[in-house]
């Protein structure tokens, strides 16, 4: 048990570290690009304005509003005390809309979108390269081979193909948003069927470019540990094939869980890509226009967002990770 | 004379290469083991020993073939079985194996006891979980084993304890015959020393009727089995009983890997320790005659020229040479050999 403290205890240790960089990078990063979005938006009070002091005026009314006037390190702190109370500010962009406003309507259309396609193409991935490790043949010759080539195409490239050939050509699908945009979200039949079918498409852009480089990998640990000795020595005890693939393909797992961990930030960053094709009402889609209005509350509430999110789902599956796999357990034991 | 417990007789079995080339690892070996006998099987690497082990089982997979001949574990004849049949019936129940990397023998994943669970399971064992833990339990304890052990992981335990783990879980089920390829080779001599002495009492205790005992060190097979087999390039050279081999090899290369020993004696360094020159012959195309002849002090043209023949000698030892005992002997007499 004290292995397993020391474990968790480090990892969440390097996590917390972790979280700290990204959120001081979050806040500089954004702040950094040109222009200047407070003169934008107060070049559209000042429409038709003519006396210059009052120009400068609503100016600096602005400036002081959004916080811009003093030094970098005090905004900083002031927006991290009022981020911890989930303050983001407001936007520039969608003015007079809080930043926590726009974030929480958009956060669980992504999450409720990347989680299950992530899991879905990594639970698909290792059973097609387990299968092709196995079974080899066709599976091995042709379909690996497939879902190789295709988990090469871009993200943005796969919603564009997906978009082009189910919702233009085939029309079977809708092209974009999250639902239809004749509706308005409630808990109708009818708006949760437009809901799937506005799933669908994002959904599979993203299944299909994860199975490729999971099953890839899958296939080769599978080869190894089934060439393993424990396999032989398992036959020559009489133990059943299907028994002794069970063990083979819970050790072959093993790594694909920590490939997982490692992949999952360039997983999710593509997946942000297919959002904005398919305009799903998303973190991506917001961060795109975030990007767009140079609206840096927004843009470093997202980006603090998904960091936030990759860092829980990797912290998740190392967590997970020792508990599975006893040599952790074991290793952190002197 | 005991019951016996395995036979075979000529068998021979191949690999196929990944360039579907055939190389006969077991050329025509026959060999018996009595109730309560130990059969050691001595040879340098390469010469079929491993090979022999996996063939004796009766269960063969990719690259290893049956060819010919016939396995009876007692009386039961299981070259005529089917494979999946073997595996079931046969496997781990009747012929249990200790295999030469007893190191990775055991799924890192998975706890002793499941895998003990798995393997009674394996042979429609109907017992409950508590029934197996008691079970393996008592029997480890017999083995001097602590019980801590079922509930660990492999990666838990030293490498002498997953040794004798392995060997425990091997002969859980009682088995008649005990194939051991190479079990203490990795150890240091006090997991070695281990090692031997469980495998001892798996006999006394009757845990096991009958073992094969595979290894390339001799003094060791001196002091553990009844009979040694020699093995030279897939075939049989020369057996008899542990003390006739040791002292008296006939046949030239047992009589050379006798000399190539080293023996902590006195006058040890001052005895010349001799090696065989050269090195065994290709079993892609084996020799048509001895093959041994090439790298053998007296070969003689006739010995390359025709295939040689297993021959008994002195009521129950064989051999397998074109001279005579009583030529060889005379040859060894005038220090030749040495």
């Amino acid at each position: 048990m004290k292995g397993f403290k020391k474990y968790y205890g480090q990892k969440i240790f390097w996590y917390l570290l972790t979280l700290v960089f990204a959120v001081i990078l979050n806040f500089v990063l954004p702040r950094m690009m040109p222009g200047d979005p407070v003169s934008a938006i107060a070049s559209r009070s000042i429409n038709g304005m003519q006396d210059s002091t009052a120009i400068q005026k609503v100016y600096q009314d602005y400036a002081e509003k959004f916080g811009i006037n003093k030094p970098m390190y005090e905004q900083f702190f002031i927006w991290l005390s009022h981020a911890l109370k989930g303050d983001f500010g407001v936007s520039f962009s969608q003015y007079p809309r809080t930043v926590a406003d726009i974030i929480s309507s958009s956060v669980w259309w992504t999450v409720a979108l990347q989680l299950p396609a992530i899991i879905v193409g990594w639970f698909l991935g290792n059973l097609l390269g387990a299968i092709a490790a196995y079974i080899r043949g066709v599976f091995d010759k042709v379909i690996l081979p497939f879902f190789l080539f295709v988990s090469n195409i871009p993200a943005f490239g796969m919603a564009t193909i997906l978009l082009f050939i189910f919702a233009i050509r085939l029309g079977v699908a809708p092209s974009s948003g999250g639902y239809g945009f004749d509706l308005i979200p409630n808990a109708s039949w009818v708006f949760v069927k437009s809901v799937i079918a506005h799933y669908q498409l994002p959904f599979w852009s993203i299944v299909l470019i994860t199975i490729g480089g999971q099953a890839i990998g899958m296939r080769s640990m599978s080869i190894y540990e089934l060439n393993a000795d424990y396999v032989k020595y398992s036959r020559f005890l009489g133990i059943k094939d299907r028994k002794i693939v069970g063990y083979v393909f819970r050790n072959a797992m093993l790594p694909q869980i920590t490939g997982l961990a490692l992949s999952l930030g360039t997983m999710i960053g593509g997946a942000l890509v297919a959002e904005i094709i398919f305009s799903y009402p998303g973190l991506g889609t917001t961060m795109l226009t975030a990007i767009k209005g140079q609206d840096y509350p927004l843009l470093s509430a997202c980006t603090l967002i998904i960091t936030i999110m990759v860092l829980i789902a990797n912290l998740v599956v190392e967590l997970l990770y020792g508990v599975i796999d006893p040599r952790v357990k074991a290793n952190q034991q002197d | 004379m005991g019951k016996t417990m395995l036979e075979i007789s000529h068998l021979k079995t191949k690999y196929i290469t990944r360039f579907h080339e055939d190389v006969y690892a077991v050329d025509d070996v026959s060999l018996k083991i009595e109730e309560g006998k130990s059969l050691g099987i001595a040879g340098e690497s390469g010469c079929g020993k491993s090979t022999l082990a996996l063939s004796l089982m009766g269960y063969y997979f990719a690259p290893l073939h049956y060819i010919s001949g016939d396995i009876i574990v007692d009386g039961v004849k299981i070259s005529d079985m089917k494979p999946e049949q073997v595996r079931h019936k046969i496997l781990g129940n009747e012929i249990a194996y200790i295999p030469q990397a007893a190191m990775n023998a055991l799924n890192p994943t998975q706890k002793i006891i499941s895998f003990i669970e798995d393997v009674m399971h394996a042979h429609g064992i109907k017992m409950t979980k508590k029934e197996i833990y008691d079970m393996a339990r008592e029997r480890f304890a017999e083995l001097g084993l602590p019980e801590e052990v079922l509930q660990k992981h492999a990666v838990e335990l030293s490498g002498g304890m997953k040794q004798r783990t392995v060997i425990a879980i091997s002969t859980i089920l009682s088995p008649k015959v005990l194939i051991a390829d190479e079990p203490s080779s990795a150890l240091d001599v006090t997991s070695q020393k281990m090692v031997i002495r469980m495998m001892r009492e798996l006999m006394e205790k009757g845990y096991i009727k009958s073992m094969i005992f595979i290894t390339h060190e001799l003094p060791l097979l001196y002091n553990v089995t009844d009979d040694i087999m020699v093995m030279y390039a897939g075939q049989m050279v020369e057996k008899g009983t542990a003390k006739e081999m040791v002292f008296d090899p006939v046949h030239p290369y047992s009589k050379g890997l006798m000399g190539s020993i080293i023996v902590p004696e006195s006058g040890v360094r001052e005895r010349k320790l001799t090696a065989i020159p050269g090195t065994p012959p290709n079993l892609k195309n084996p020799p048509k005659g001895c093959r041994f002849a090439e790298r053998c002090p007296y070969a003689t043209p006739t010995c390359s020229a025709m295939a040689i023949d297993e021959k008994v000698f002195d009521d129950d030892r064989m051999y397998r040479c074109l001279m005579s005992v009583r030529k060889i002997r005379e040859a060894y007499g005038n220090g030749d050999g040495e």
